[in-house]
């Protein structure tokens, strides 16, 4: 009797773990997917701005946005994450990455070797990307100087520095679906849905998460608790910027100033040092965007401590 | 007796204390303030809300020359810690991080000297407000913490 207790116990064991297994097989993209292609090097350009690349990958305390030998520490409430080396060098970087593998990292959020990023890239924003976007950033990246010096790992305590567990996560928050225009709006609200929902993933920040770490769907863009730590991220549906204008937005991320003249500050001044190399055609249409988004209540802030702690 | 003297003395003298320094927070949130009511209007001449107005643009490069100078005395070690009411307050990097907090100092100051003579006509305005803004955001990116 307890043998076969203990026979059974070992069967739902292996089933369970091919399921696991099965659940959390990293997908990548076949270079046998990507058809023949002359990448557009000046759009490669608008999309390392749109994406922000520089924000975390630039060497931090310089400011050549184009060195991109990463190190940046990212903190969470999962750990530290080290943003990595994605200058072209061969060793340390990516020279030695296929368009294949590039096109797999960003879209899928799985590695050369096939194992899964952790979320702190935000590929759940990038999978909505157009390929031929991701194919012309991959041929732009390649034409900036390689930056020698491999980061150091991650800082990330059991059970998250468990990448395989990562394939469950992205099962739970990842919907793979691309990015679909919507016949019914203009020409530019469309580029800045593209722009806002796939490179710019401005909702990486301004949602709040739930304890797992995904975005909370319903209260997309509406802020919450800075995942990094200290402080708070704005509300940017309607609830948050009522009294903002489009103009009043594209200008924002153009300058970095707010209407009332008081200027960004934290990691979205890093954010304004990229958009404010966009067009203003694309600033306008992320802002047209943004105007449109249905307001939103975000989590409740904790009480305001007066004076100090 | 002369104990409970003394030690009231100090209390009420420590407390005084306290209270002066909450009184300096408050003072320069009133200058950044005054700062960013400034860069606002100018920002809505760039943004064509309102006609170039040179008075506009003098009186604001005379608040952030008067911010240079004050600057040094905005953020004594001893306001460490202490919050103002409103959305932001001073990041403790200022004091761990003297050298850099001053280097940023020093180069706001350059930035408003060299718009000074510059500025002329909305051209020049929207040329050299970029210039200035970048070192708010530049600072403020480190050295100002949103409250939670």
């Amino acid at each position: 009797m307890l043998r076969r207790i203990f026979l059974l116990a070992v069967v739902a064991g292996i089933f369970g773990l091919s399921v696991f297994w099965w659940l959390t097989i990293p997908a990548t993209v076949a270079a046998s997917a990507l058809p023949a292609y002359q990448p557009n090097l000046a759009n490669g350009l608008i999309t390392f701005n749109a994406g922000g690349c520089s924000s975390c990958h630039a060497v931090p305390k310089q400011d050549d946005r184009m060195k991109l030998g990463g190190g940046l520490a990212i903190p969470s409430p999962f750990g530290t994450f080290y943003a990595p080396n994605i200058s072209p060098d061969p060793n340390d970087g990516i020279g030695r990455w296929s368009e294949a593998d590039f096109v797999t990292a960003v879209m899928k959020g799985t590695s050369p070797s096939g194992t899964h990023y952790f979320p702190a890239f935000p590929y759940t924003s990038y999978q909505h990307a157009g390929i031929n976007d991701v194919r012309d950033l991959f041929a732009y990246l390649k034409t900036l100087p390689p930056v020698a010096g491999k980061v150091r790992d991650h800082d990330l305590p059991f059970p998250f520095n468990i990448r395989r567990n990562v394939g469950i996560w992205k099962w739970l928050f990842m919907d793979g679906k691309p990015f679909v225009a919507d016949a019914g709006r203009s020409a530019q609200w469309n580029r800045g849905a593209y722009l806002v929902n796939s490179f710019g993933h401005c909702a990486e920040c301004h949602s709040p998460r739930n304890l797992l770490g995904g975005i909370i769907g319903a209260q997309r863009f509406a802020g919450g608790p800075n995942p990094e730590g200290e402080s708070w991220v704005p509300n940017i549906t309607p609830k948050g910027l009522s009294d903002w204008s489009a103009k009043d937005i594209a200008y924002f991320l153009e300058s970095g100033q707010t209407p009332d003249g008081d200027s960004a500050g934290g990691s979205m001044v890093r954010v304004i040092r990229n958009t404010s190399q966009l067009s203003g055609e694309d600033r306008d249409a992320i802002a047209d965007y943004i105007k449109s988004l249905p307001p939103v209540e975000g989590p409740p802030k904790p009480p305001k401590k007066a004076d100090k702690d | 007796m002369k104990r409970i003297v003394v030690i009231a003395a100090v209390l009420v003298f420590s407390a005084g204390a306290v209270v002066a320094q909450q009184d300096q927070v408050t003072q320069t949130q009133v200058v950044m303030k005054g700062n960013g009511k400034n860069a606002g209007a100018l920002a809505a001449m760039v943004k064509g809300e309102k006609p170039y107005d040179q008075s506009t643009v003098d009186a604001a490069l005379a608040q952030f020359e008067d911010t240079v100078k004050k600057f040094p005395t905005l953020f004594p070690e001893s306001t460490k810690g202490l919050k103002p009411e409103g959305d932001y307050s001073a990041s403790p990097k200022i004091w761990e991080d003297k050298v850099g907090f001053e280097e940023h100092i020093a180069s706001f100051a350059k930035a408003v000297t060299d718009a000074k003579g510059k500025i002329k006509d909305l051209d020049t305005l929207k040329a050299e407000l970029p210039v200035i803004g970048k070192q708010c955001g530049g600072c403020h990116e480190t050295y100002r913490v949103k409250k939670g």
